[in-house]
Formats: C-alpha cells, sequence, structure tokens
C-alpha cells in the first residue's frame, strides 16, 4: 500500500493533517504513509479505498478525496478549509469523516456542483453515515464514493 | 481363549493388557495436557501484540491519525508529465499549502448546502 513510483498503487496519497496547519513536507508524507498501515483500516480496505477513489476520478472529471479524522467546530466551515487546499477545488469532491464527532460532510466545488447536485450528495450522505453507525468506515466510504462518482457520471 | 488371570499389581488388581497408571500420570494426562493446548491457543490468538482495536466502534474514541487519501496525485497537481517520485514530494507544497484559508468558509454548521459556491451535504450518526 505504499505510494511508490511505478507501483500499481501509487494512486493513494495520505497526509496528516492537524487543526489550523498542513504538514506537507515530504519526511512527513513517508512517516504518515507508514502511520496509515497502523490506522484504523486494513490493507484490505486500503486496497479497496484506493480502488473507489482511482476509479470515482477515472470515471468522471472531477477529484475525489476522502479526509478521516478530527474536524473543528465548525465542522462545516473546517470542512470547507481543507477543500479550498486541494489544488483544484472548483473541480473537487471532498468527504470529511470525523468518527469522533460522529460528523460527516461532503463539499463540492463549483464545477463539482453542477455534476453532483447537493440532493444527491444528501443521498450519499445518508448512506455513508447508516454504513457509519455500524461502524464500517471503509465500506461507507467505498459505497459513498461509487454513489457519488455515479451521479457525477450521470449528471 | 485361555486369558491369564488378572494380576495384583501394589494392591490393585489389573488387567494382563492394560498396565496400572498412577495418580500423578493420571492427573499429567487430563490436566496438564489440556492446559498445554489451552496455553497454545491463548499464545496464538495473543502472538500478534495486543494492540488496541484497529476497526472504528461507534461510540468507542477513535484515536487515530487523521489521513487524507487523495488519488493520482499527478493529475492533481496539474504536471501530467512527472514521474510518481515527483508526483509524490515535489508539487506537494503547492497543493496543500500551510494555513490558507479559503473565503467560502464561513458557513454554519447547518445541513445541506453551504453559502457561496460550494455544495455538498452534512450528516451525522
Amino acid at each position: 500500500m505504499r505510494a511508490t513510483p511505478g507501483s500499481p498503487h501509487r494512486g493513494i496519497w495520505e497526509a496528516q493533517v492537524t487543526a489550523g496547519d498542513t504538514t506537507s513536507r515530504a519526511e512527513d508524507l513517508l512517516a504518515d504513509r507508514a502511520a496509515v498501515l497502523y490506522g484504523p483500516f486494513t490493507t484490505p480496505q486500503l486496497l479497496r479505498l484506493d480502488e473507489a477513489l482511482r476509479l470515482a476520478d477515472q470515471s468522471t472529471d472531477l477529484v475525489f478525496s476522502v479526509y478521516v479524522g478530527e474536524l473543528d467546530d465548525p465542522v462545516r466551515g473546517h470542512a470547507e478549509k481543507l477543500h479550498s487546499q486541494l489544488a483544484d477545488p472548483d473541480r473537487s469532491v471532498l468527504v470529511c469523516v470525523s468518527p469522533n464527532q460522529r460528523a460527516l460532510e461532503i463539499v463540492t466545488g463549483t464545477e463539482a456542483r453542477k455534476r453532483v447536485q447537493d440532493r444527491d450528495c444528501k443521498l450519499a450522505a445518508l448512506s455513508m453515515a447508516a454504513s457509519f453507525s455500524g461502524g464500517d468506515l471503509a465500506g461507507g466510504i467505498v459505497s459513498g464514493l461509487a454513489q457519488l462518482a455515479d451521479h457525477a457520471r450521470r449528471g | 481363549m485361555g486369558r491369564p488371570p488378572p494380576r495384583a499389581v501394589g494392591g490393585v488388581t489389573c488387567s494382563a493388557t492394560v498396565n496400572a497408571v498412577s495418580v500423578l500420570e493420571t492427573v499429567l494426562f487430563f490436566v496438564a495436557i489440556p492446559a498445554a493446548v489451552v496455553a497454545l491457543v491463548f499464545g496464538l490468538v495473543y502472538m500478534g501484540g495486543t494492540r488496541p482495536g484497529k476497526r472504528y466502534r461507534p461510540g468507542r474514541p477513535f484515536e487515530f491519525t487523521p489521513v487524507w487519501f487523495l488519488s493520482a496525485p499527478e493529475r492533481l497537481s496539474g504536471a501530467s508529465g512527472v514521474d510518481g517520485h515527483a508526483a509524490l514530494t515535489g508539487p506537494r507544497h503547492a497543493e496543500l499549502p500551510a494555513g490558507t484559508v479559503g473565503e467560502n468558509n464561513s458557513a454554519g454548521d447547518t445541513g445541506v448546502a453551504a453559502q457561496g459556491d460550494l455544495g455538498g451535504a452534512s450528516d451525522r450518526w
């Protein structure tokens, strides 16, 4: 699951994001990539997540990303701040999951919003929250991404 | 069938084909061996270390490092020609600038929709 150059699974990329600051140094990323393996996801789940993200990006022209961690209050504001830190926020869809706060936020950019409408997001959010309440983080994220990508393809 | 008569060993009558077993042997057989098997199973179970639950359970604290999953960093960076290593290390600074705050971050913790052009949805579980 390491994102090594040339490997088929180099696509997935993880970064540690602290509350008000974003660490982005290369050595931090390497350490974080190792830390992800000790995260809440097993290796098969990480592979499924990787596949879901890759399929969602390839089948649509949007950029999907998933953040799993603590969100500051207000969670919506923090999620939008994270979204604005992406390379191309207009075409990005960010899914923020905060298990401690039991909060889920989906943020779509200007262009992405035309493809994935808010009611589609709400529908995906409902399905994801149902999975999360059963304790299935990875499954909820994967199915939610699939739903969002499906709507983006048709929208 | 001329079976030999039972012999008496140590005051205990036993057959010619079955040897007498002592109390110590009985204890070893019926207690020590099961105990060894149980210990083996316990050892196998806890061999991988007792790291606290890897999975998320609703209601339990979630004490993992925050992670941000992105797919295809070379597409994100906008430079499609870069190799994987450069895509993983180089353009990160441009993509995730520290402390930058978008102008659309003042929406409250309301349900669907936000102010400005951002869309999306919120939910809780």
